[in-house]
């Protein structure tokens, strides 16, 4: 896999989040470079999620830093994020179900004519653009996202990130909701942004989605992490552990195998 | 929550082919031709309420030039705030105060005009509509901010908020005069009001008329040449020939039937013309008001970046927010340009009445609430037109028009603008919830 | 940053709470006085549903100490705000200060009832003032509000004798405005009878809401192709609003029109010669009244030997002793009336009146 050397393109040292008194981040630390995924894995209330929302700016963290390039960056707003280039495939979609494709692609930063007017054939121009390439059997571009099926919605949801030149995509949950074909064809995606040197996070609950694509996995368990681990380095049953018990890889017994199973 | 969401629309068979030998019915023409179905079904509505009171009223005056004229006077101020009431509806809000903001705005204005400026200028200065009319626009901004920064960054409910603003303002309206009526108003602020003379004349109606024409027609071949441009699917030529017709038709047909109705015989001998003298009466200034606003608030309803938040936001607002919006400051634009189409409304009203009255707007509230629902805008959020909003207007205004020339008593007249308007949303709801099988 | 807000806020509230203030001092405590008459010793309790209306402090207040002074009574009140729950608690609180006798205007003439009951049994007689309190042992003081329509459709009568009538009557859900309206069909039924007056347009006007009788006068313009001379409004605001659609057809002057309430801006219309009438009551024979008839009850007259009593059988059913105070009708020819009581200064009354068509304005 790609060789990571260098500054990784983001890091996230010693985040805290805590809501009320419950620490739902508690001092984890990731990175992530460019050309590879790392999947955030753990059980439900892991604090993956919440984690991962304060890199897109939805939510702010306590304390801890976050690094672009190295450098640190504050991230307070959803706009602060995509500013410097991430992008966030949320598990809800996060779409305006009343508003058509063209709509919901450009929600925020819209195409306008010299006078400030909304260019909605532009706009709509654009989507068709990227639909064809990420969705070619798309067709409603004037109906509201509402009238569309699951895996429709979710083309919507990944062209808008895709389409602003993300450097980091965040993608929550992506096939959760997919059939089969659909959700070849989101790994299909995610492999070929790979290529193109895109740095993603992927959150999943589905050890195998998350095993075939990343190339290393975070686990996290109440809000702390477990571990980092190169995907070649581990077995699923290893990462399993992990996720179920807190115990890293050599910590692992046959008989903490067994029982996973 | 949002796990339901996209679980309901994933068993939905994607993009389904309509079955073979499926009959072209109505609702597929009018698709093809993109026309709005929900509009078309008001228009026809109206159309048939209408017909119905032409038939039964007494002496058959409902569908005269007069009466037609007088409706769209008495439709105007309600028309103007329902514009505003649709993108507060839209954003899952509500304003509960308009009619109070109204009643103190309009005796701000009252007092302004009356008792200070004839001081400060001299009696009936040409100046004093434009400084109380500025006056009442800024005031009503500042109280529509006011309480759009207390909704939004305070995080006090709408519904609250402006029912708080119901108690307040009617309140304070009363301070102004004591409980006093102030009257008269100015001679050039009365013309925001309508009459003979705040109207424009058969001449200036005609030219109103054919600028609107021109306008449709003018974008319709805009929007055209630029999905062209863009290689999109175009409306059919039948289709869009059909619509610059029936719109243009239907905008010179208003002007020529409102332009039957002559100045009234009393004005005329005011005026020293000879007695029998034909003159319009033409388009009153609170309709032109009414229908520019109508035409302003669709136009940054739909083309531009705010009215785009607006419908955002109430679509989806954590969506909005994880987009990038600034919802807060939305909403305080939201209600601050409430503010300003309130002022605007009772400046007409206390120019119409020629008397500012503390009882100004009572109720209004709910018959603009109502007019925007009954125009389609869903209080679930997100949904709503402009254009339905006025045609919401004008149908309830019809209706009691309508029922005081058949000598039909006030609360039985509330009692059939109630049912209408529980009809008009039931058939709306069930409507959409066919459209979504 | 909270706080901030917070005291914003606080600011906002304490800054509209001046703007309230104002020049006006609430219905405050005792400002009676003592002296000679025959009344020492006693007190009257005055219960004001809402001081805030400008009328009471300025007219009825006045008249009402005027009368107690004459005789050296003690005056002392309190202001229930518009809430007929505060109104009940000023009532024991004035009885509890000592009240020999209450006048009441009542927030709630339902809700009062049991206060009123409560004060008869411990002896203290109740007075109700101006709005109708339904209980037999009160004396009930008012303008006769069926007199008021007489009045109205009187002075329009004597002008238009024959002819087309609108009436635009008051809110449907207002007992008063069918009161009003009773006493307009008293004048005018006669003539209807016999046809010389013909009614082309009747109805009730919501909240009597100036805006909604305009709108309506203008339908029944409409539908009468303007062949209206005479419209009974019931009272001045609304005659606003049909002045309105009169002047848009140019018709206002030569159309009768009735108001009440003695409006400054109905009286200008009534110089203008726009309105024909304005029923006006006079605030402080109602108070003079209310006063002297509040010293003899203290006084332990009993309530039907107190003067001009009459008896009264109430829309709730029960014969109430009540006095009817007579209202007063404006024209053209007695403006001088309201002049001279004070009521409205020649400026106002005069404004945009021709010189010399008005005697009072010169």
């Amino acid at each position: 896999m790609n060789a990571r050397n260098g500054t990784p393109l983001v890091e996230l040292r010693d985040m805290r989040v805590a809501f009320g008194g419950v620490h739902a981040v508690d001092g984890v630390t990731v990175d992530l470079y460019a050309g590879e995924v790392v999947g955030l894995v753990g059980g439900n209330g892991a604090g993956k999620t919440t984690l991962i929302r304060t890199l897109s700016g939805a939510h702010s963290a306590d304390s801890g830093q976050i690094l672009i390039d190295g450098e640190p960056v504050t991230i307070e707003t959803p706009r602060d994020a995509k500013e410097l280039g991430i992008e966030t495939i949320y598990q809800t979609l996060a779409l305006a179900d009343n508003i058509d494709a063209p709509a919901n692609m450009f929600l925020g930063r819209e195409l306008t004519t010299r006078f400030g007017n909304l260019d909605t054939s532009a706009m709509e121009d654009a989507t068709r653009k990227i639909m064809g390439r990420l969705n070619p059997k798309f067709e409603k571009f004037v109906a509201p996202v509402s009238t569309l099926s699951g895996g429709q919605r979710q083309s919507v949801a990944i062209a808008r990130a895709v389409h602003f030149n993300a450097r980091v995509l965040i993608m929550d949950e992506p096939t959760a909701a997919l059939g089969p074909a659909e959700t070849k064809q989101v790994r299909d995606l995610i492999n070929q942004l790979r290529e193109e040197g895109l740095g993603i996070f992927l959150i999943s609950h589905d050890i195998h989605d998350v095993y075939d694509l990343a190339d290393r996995i975070s686990v996290m368990l109440q809000g702390k992490l477990v571990g980092t681990v190169d995907k070649d380095d581990v077995t699923v049953d290893e990462v399993l552990a992990m996720i179920i018990m807190g115990k890293k890889p050599g910590q692992v017994t046959q008989r903490d195998i067994a029982e996973l199973h | 929550m949002a796990d339901t969401e996209i679980s309901t629309t994933t068993d939905r068979a994607p993009e389904a082919p309509p079955t073979e030998g499926e009959r072209r019915s109505f609702r597929d023409t009018l698709r093809s031709a993109e026309i709005d179905a929900r509009l078309a079904g008001m228009l026809i509505a109206l159309a048939i309420i209408w017909i119905v009171f032409q038939i039964v009223t007494p002496g058959h005056t409902f569908l005269t030039p007069r009466n037609l004229w007088n409706l769209s006077v008495q439709t105007s101020v309600v028309a103007i705030m329902a514009t505003g009431m649709v993108l507060i509806i839209v954003e899952r809000h509500i304003d509960l105060s308009v009619g109070a903001v109204m009643a103190v705005v309009g005796m701000v204005m009252g007092a302004f005009q009356h008792d200070f400026l004839p001081d400060v200028l001299r009696f009936d200065h040409p100046l004093t509509w434009v400084m109380t009319l500025a006056l009442g626009l800024v005031l009503g901004a500042v109280i529509g901010a006011f309480q759009g920064v207390i909704i939004a960054y305070v995080g006090v409910p709408s519904f609250i908020v402006t029912l708080g603003g119901f108690l307040v303002w009617r309140g304070l309206a009363w301070r102004v005069a004591s409980g006093q009526t102030i009257a008269p108003m100015d001679s050039h602020f009365r013309l925001l009001g309508g009459g003979s003379d705040g109207s424009i004349g058969g001449t200036w109606s005609w030219v109103v008329g054919i600028v609107a024409c021109v306008g449709i027609v003018a974008l319709q071949l805009t929007k055209r040449r630029q999905r062209a441009r863009y290689g999109f699917r175009l409306r059919p030529m039948w289709a869009e020939i059909a619509l610059g017709v029936a719109g243009c038709g239907a905008v010179l047909a208003a002007i020529w039937f409102l332009n039957r109705y002559y100045v009234p015989a009393g004005i005329v001998a005011q005026r020293g013309l000879p007695p029998g003298t034909n003159v319009s009466q033409g388009l009153a200034i609170p309709v032109l008001l009414a229908l520019g606003v109508a035409v302003v608030m669709t136009f940054i309803g739909t083309r531009r970046r705010f009215g785009r938040y607006v419908y955002a936001i109430g679509g989806n607002p954590e969506a909005a927010e994880l987009a990038g919006i600034k919802t807060k400051s939305t909403v305080v634009k939201t209600f601050t340009l409430m503010g300003v189409l309130v002022a605007l409304a009772a400046a007409v009203q206390i120019a119409r009445l020629n008397a500012a009255v503390g009882s100004l707007g009572t109720g209004i509230e709910l018959n603009v609430i109502a007019a925007a629902v009954i125009g389609g805008t869903s209080f679930t959020g997100g949904i709503g037109t402009i254009a339905g909003a006025v045609l919401g207007a004008l149908v309830m205004q019809s209706l009691v028009s309508g029922m005081v020339l058949m000598g039909i008593e006030a609360p039985l007249q509330d009692v059939v603008v109630g049912i209408v308007l529980v009809l008009a949303v039931a058939l709306d709801t069930i409507v959409r919830r066919r459209a979504a099988r | 940053m909270r706080k901030r807000r917070v005291w914003a806020l606080l600011g906002l509230f304490v800054l509209v709470l001046a703007a309230c203030g104002g020049d006006e001092d609430g219905g405050g405590e005792a400002t009676g006085t003592t002296g000679g008459g025959g009344g020492e010793g006693i007190t009257v309790g005055v219960s004001w549903n809402n001081y805030n209306e400008e009328r009471w402090a300025k007219w009825d207040e006045p008249a009402i100490v005027g009368a107690l002074d004459a005789a050296g009574v003690k005056y002392i009140s309190s202001d229930a705000g518009s809430s007929a729950e505060q109104q009940l608690a000023d009532v024991e609180n004035l009885i509890s200060q000592g009240a020999n006798a209450l006048i009441i205007l009542a927030q709630d003439g339902e809700a009062i009832r049991p206060a009123v009951a409560s004060a008869l049994e411990q002896g203290i007689p109740v007075i109700a003032y101006d709005r109708l309190i339904e209980d037999p042992g009160a004396l009930y003081i008012t303008f006769d509000n069926v007199e008021v329509g007489r009045l109205q459709a009187q002075a329009v009568y004597d002008q238009v004798p024959k002819g087309n009538y609108v009436f635009i009557k008051g809110n449907s859900a207002d007992a008063n405005a069918d009161f009003v309206h009773s006493g307009q069909l008293e004048v005018l039924q006669d003539a209807i009878d016999s046809g010389d007056i013909k009614n082309v347009g009747e109805s009730y006007t919501d909240n009597w809401d100036p805006a909604v009788a305009q709108t309506n006068m203008e339908q029944f313009l409409t539908e009468n192709n303007n062949d209206v001379q005479a419209v009974v409004a019931s009272n001045d605001g609304m005659a606003g609003g049909v002045v309105a659609a009169l002047e848009a057809q140019g018709l206002a002057g030569e159309v009768a029109v009735s108001g009440q309430d003695g409006d400054l801006a109905a009286l200008n219309r009534v110089a203008l010669g726009t309105q024909t009438v304005s029923v006006w009551k006079d605030a402080r024979l109602l108070g003079q009244a209310a006063g002297e008839a509040a010293v003899l009850l203290a006084q332990g007259t009993p309530l039907e030997e107190i003067p001009d009593t009459v008896s009264f059988d109430s829309p709730g059913g029960n014969q109430m002793t009540s006095i009817f105070l007579t209202p007063e009708a404006i024209t053209q020819a007695n403006l001088n009336v309201v002049v001279d009581a004070g009521w409205i200064s020649t400026d106002e009354l005069c404004q945009g009146v021709e010189a010399g068509t008005v005697e009072v304005c010169g």
